[in-house]
């Protein structure tokens, strides 16, 4: 399902802002939660953002994917 | 509501692609009521002035920052997402660097050559200014520390801290504001705070990058033309859509953009040499389509292992396809020189792959707003665009020499951000109206006030299953283009005035899918009226190069009664 | 008690510490329900948790639990808890720094950006806590060393000491509860059930002194 993930969370907010698609919000208890998996575009970059590497991302879309030709 | 509904299921039994109705069903819900999280009155209005605003944290935005600030300007800097880590920026691992001490071509036979691979399409001004200031640009990028990690925030914020110049973040730009025939301004919400942002400014640089239709497999989910499309709405001339980029994603998990480019996010960016190619058309969606579709291979020799299928896109003498891509990449301190980049198939791309994954996206640079001179200035005074969002024809319609899309962004970066602190210099600031203010705060969050309506997800999905095939936007025939844009237009005028938002995240997505059509109607129009076949741009019933008719870009521009209208400006001249 | 019988309970609780400490954790880690990563990655997650573990054990390991370790010499159980402590609070010292090692070995974010934000978000309750017990932990540590130099009576130091370790314990679980990346409701559990047991021994301990001295 796209970001995975979220454990050992610090609650920098880093994987917040760096996400281009903002798929991540903290929540009410300040940890990063996967509030929008759908648009995950499978970057990575919060993974590679953040500070203690407590996101898993698997390469799997959560929503149907459409390409070219199948 | 019903009626709606009845709409859709008329048009999905009724019209020849009733395939492509049924794929936009898939998943996602479409109509419904919207629970919004928030209203429209716990919205703060904020103001805020300069002379110069930049729009957009890529490579683009980075310099004409800077180099405004440096003039002398007052600069405000915002974008969509962090500076650095967001639009296509981060993704790049290769600059080009045109090192005159060094260099195998001189200036004018680089850029003779690129126009001999963009088969005229190219811009030679600005072919010519990226070889000129490219080595400065990079030279800057060394200083701040730009090579020394595969993540570019840190080194971007370096000379913007140590300039002090206010960068504001996650902040959606929806609209450009227009007073008295000139740029006044800005303006876009918040994804974070409950905020909508009205920008004074006496200039404005886009530097929004380009977009696609939110594809499977190119990291641009987040780019969606916005910059192309607020421009064109306040008569900004826009270019090069007909032009696609040709990437193909991976087979398997074709959505997963990180694995399908091997290691290349991981690695640190490094310099490329002269290495002029034609590359990433639409080769290998015509190989798929007369092919059968299938499992394409990407094999040393490019698409199916170099086995030539007859006819379909022409390459110029002496450009064959070269495969993979990343030959005349220089390791930047001994380190790995990053493979593939923008030619060639993307590293480890080995084994079945399909195409569309950067689906309504054109060749770097190609697209955008349409330059009056090489000041990166658009036809509305004190509008400027660099990078992506400048349709600079820089490369041409074709990827003609790597690594030159991100070297590009930094030098249009960089001289736009000089022209816009000069004319700022000498204008006075447009005073933004009320009534203005008024009508655009209220048209920003007028989904999140609908009681029900379509959810921007689902309209996306269905825009995505017209759009997307290989026969509709790479392989092009007029019978099929007409019969999407139908639906498109369908989509515009009946479904983006009823698109619902419960939060602002969705908010963003109602203004990302809103350009997402009107980008669409402006490639199959464009499509439709370039009646040859050149570059990256394929039609099955035109396949010829018409150098009598075409050797010309198109202009889209909006009309007075809001019509898209189109015109031709012949190569190498100015509009 | 016979002397085998005595070899037999003393075996037996070896075994019985052991399991609880080591293994049921072990057990409760790979039950998990989290993602594995790398081996090096793993084994410090693994050693931190293993080291957490311990300094619960330390509780175990000492006077207040005098009762259960009757077959035992108190002098040989003391030698093991300062032996244990001398070693785990060393190794959990570096805790801190461990947890951005791997960044040496991948691409992404430089060890020392990492560490820079680890330590801008110090505010943040999960890591307060951490540097709290952190700071505990090393005090412990060297009041402990420094014993015989303190100008305390060994009766205020054993109180100064349990006290330490009572606040560190508290924070330190707290701190593991809301960050550690392979909290399942099982460990936090775990934790919960034998800190708490270790707290309020330790509490039993002072009131039952307290009340013996007075009468
Ligand atoms: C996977 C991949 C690999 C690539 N590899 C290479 C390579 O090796 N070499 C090369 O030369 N080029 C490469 N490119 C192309 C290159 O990345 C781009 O051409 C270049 O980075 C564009 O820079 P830019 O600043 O013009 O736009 P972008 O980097 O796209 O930046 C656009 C900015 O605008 C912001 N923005 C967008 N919309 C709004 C809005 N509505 N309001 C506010 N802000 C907004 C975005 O948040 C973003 O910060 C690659 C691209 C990709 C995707
Ligand atoms: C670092 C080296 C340590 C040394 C040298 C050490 C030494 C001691 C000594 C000598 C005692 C007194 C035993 C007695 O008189 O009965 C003691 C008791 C105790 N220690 Fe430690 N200790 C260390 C670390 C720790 C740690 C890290 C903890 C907690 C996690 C801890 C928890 C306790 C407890 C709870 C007691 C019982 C207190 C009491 O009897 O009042 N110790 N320790
Ligand atoms: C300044 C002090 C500290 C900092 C900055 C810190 C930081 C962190 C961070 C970032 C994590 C989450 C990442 C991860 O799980 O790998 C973590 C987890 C953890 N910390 Fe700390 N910590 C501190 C002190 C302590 C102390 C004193 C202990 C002692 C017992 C401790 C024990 C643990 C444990 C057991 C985990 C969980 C590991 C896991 O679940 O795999 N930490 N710490
Ligand atoms: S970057 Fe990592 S530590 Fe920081 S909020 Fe995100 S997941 Fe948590
Ligand atoms: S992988 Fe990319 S898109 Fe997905 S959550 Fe992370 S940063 Fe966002």
């Amino acid at each position: 399902m796209a970001i995975n993930n979220i454990s050992g969370c610090i609650g920098c907010g880093v994987c917040v802002k760096t996400c281009p698609t903002d798929v991540i919000r903290l929540n009410s208890k300040g940890k990063a939660e996967i509030k929008y998996p759908e648009d995950c575009q499978i970057c990575h970059l919060c993974r590679m953002y953040c500070p203690v590497d407590a996101i898993t991302i698997t390469p799997e879309k959560s929503i149907p994917v459409i390409v070219s030709w199948g | 509501m019903g009626n709606n509904i009845n709409r859709r299921e008329f048009i999905s039994l009724s019209g020849g692609f009733a395939g492509m109705a049924a794929l936009a069903s898939m998943g996602i819900s479409g109509w419904g009521d919207n629970e919004a999280e928030l209203t429209v009155d716990e919205i703060e209005s904020k103001q805020h002035s300069c002379d110069v605003l930049v729009i957009g944290g890529g490579m683009a935005g980075l310099f004409a920052a800077i180099k405004a600030h440096d003039a002398g300007a007052k600069v405000l800097f915002v974008s969509k997402g962090r500076l650095g880590s967001s639009g296509q920026t981060p993704f790049a691992k290769g600059i080009f660097e045109y090192d005159p001490k060094n260099a195998k071509l001189t200036i004018d036979e680089f850029v003779e050559k690129v126009s001999l691979s963009a088969i005229g399409t190219n811009n030679r001004v600005y072919t010519r200014q990226l070889a000129e200031h490219s080595k400065a640009r990079v030279d800057e990028l060394r200083e701040w520390g730009f090579f020394e990690s595969p993540l570019y925030n840190k080194s971007f914020s370096k000379p913007i801290n140590e300039r002090q110049i206010p960068l504001m973040e996650r902040i959606t730009i929806t609209n450009l504001i227009k007073e008295n025939g000139k740029i006044a301004g800005a303006a876009g919400f918040s994804i974070d705070e409950k905020e909508v942002h009205f920008f004074n400014a006496k200039s404005v640089i886009l530097c929004t990058g380009a977009g696609g239709f939110k594809p499977n497999g190119f990291p641009i989910c987040d780019l969606t033309h916005d910059g192309t499309i607020m421009a064109y709405n306040i008569g900004a001339k826009v270019t090069g859509k007909e032009w696609n980029d040709g990437h193909p994603a991976k087979e398997k998990n074709a959505a997963a953009s990180f694995d399908g480019w091997g290691d290349m996010f991981l690695q640190k960016p490094s310099t490329t040499d002269i290495n002029i190619r034609h590359d990433l058309g639409v080769d290998m969606n015509y190989q798929a389509y007369v092919g059968g579709g299938g499992s394409m291979r990407m094999g040393p020799q490019g698409p199916n292992g170099g086995a030539s299928v007859k006819g379909g896109p022409q390459r110029p003498a002496g450009l064959d396809n070269q495969m993979p891509g990343g030959q005349g990449s220089k390791p930047e301190g001994g380190k790995r020189p990053p493979k593939g980049k923008e030619g060639g198939a993307p590293p480890g791309m080995s084994g079945g792959v399909v195409g569309g994954s950067s689906a309504g996206m054109s060749i770097h640079k190609s697209e955008g707003l349409v330059p009056i001179n090489d000041k990166c200035e658009s036809n509305i005074p004190g509008l400027y665009a660099a990078g992506d969002a400048l349709g600079s024809h820089m490369a041409g319609g074709i990827y003609t020499q790597i690594g030159s899309s991100l070297a590009g962004s930094a030098v249009q970066g960089a001289v736009a951000g000089e022209a816009a602190a000069e004319y700022s210099g000498k204008t006075e600031i447009q005073k933004l109206s009320k009534s203005k203010i008024n009508t655009i705060q209220s048209e920003i969050f007028a989904p999140l006030k609908r009681e029900s309506g379509y959810s921007p997800a689902w309209v996306t999905q269905t825009l995505q299953g017209i759009m997307i095939p290989n026969f509709v936007l790479y392989v092009k025939k007029e019978s099929i283009m007409r019969a999407a844009l139908a639906y498109v237009v369908e989509l515009r005028e009946s479904h983006l005035p009823y698109l619902r938002a419960k939060d602002l995240h969705e908010l963003r997505l109602v203004h990302e899918t809103r350009n997402m059509i009107i980008t669409a109607e402006m490639k199959l129009k464009a499509s439709l009226m370039r009646k040859e076949s050149r570059c990256s741009h394929y039609r099955m019933d035109y396949p010829e190069i018409d150098h009598e008719n075409w050797d010309a870009w198109i202009n889209i521009f909006k009309g007075d009664n809001g019509e898209m209208l189109f015109e031709k400006q012949a190569f190498d001249s100015w509009s | 008690m016979g002397v085998i019988m005595e070899k037999r309970v003393k075996q037996f609780i070896w075994i019985f510490a052991i399991g609880i400490f080591i293994v049921v954790p072990g057990f409760t880690y790979s039950l998990g329900d989290f993602p594995r990563r790398s081996f090096l990655k793993e084994t410090i997650s693994l050693l931190t948790l293993l080291s957490f573990f311990v300094m619960i054990l330390m509780f175990y390991l000492s006077r207040i639990n005098r009762s259960t370790l009757k077959p035992f010499k108190m002098a040989k159980v003391l030698k093991w808890h300062k032996a244990l402590g001398y070693i785990f609070v060393g190794i959990l010292i570096f805790h801190p720094f461990f947890v951005i090692v791997p960044r040496y070995f991948e691409a992404g974010i430089s060890p020392g950006d990492a560490f820079s934000e680890i330590l801008s978000n110090l505010d943040k309750q999960g890591l307060l806590f951490g540097l709290i017990a952190w700071s505990t932990m090393i005090l412990l540590g060297v009041t402990s060393f420094f014993r015989d130099k303190l100008p305390m009576t060994y009766k205020t130091w054993r109180i100064v000491h349990g006290i330490l370790s009572l606040v560190f314990l508290f924070l330190a679980s707290l701190h593991v509860i809301q960050t550690g990346r392979h909290m399942s409701a099982a460990f936090i559990s775990l934790i919960l059930l034998l800190s708490g047991i270790g707290i309020a021994m330790l509490i039993r301990r002072y009131i039952l002194d307290s009340t013996s001295e007075k009468s």
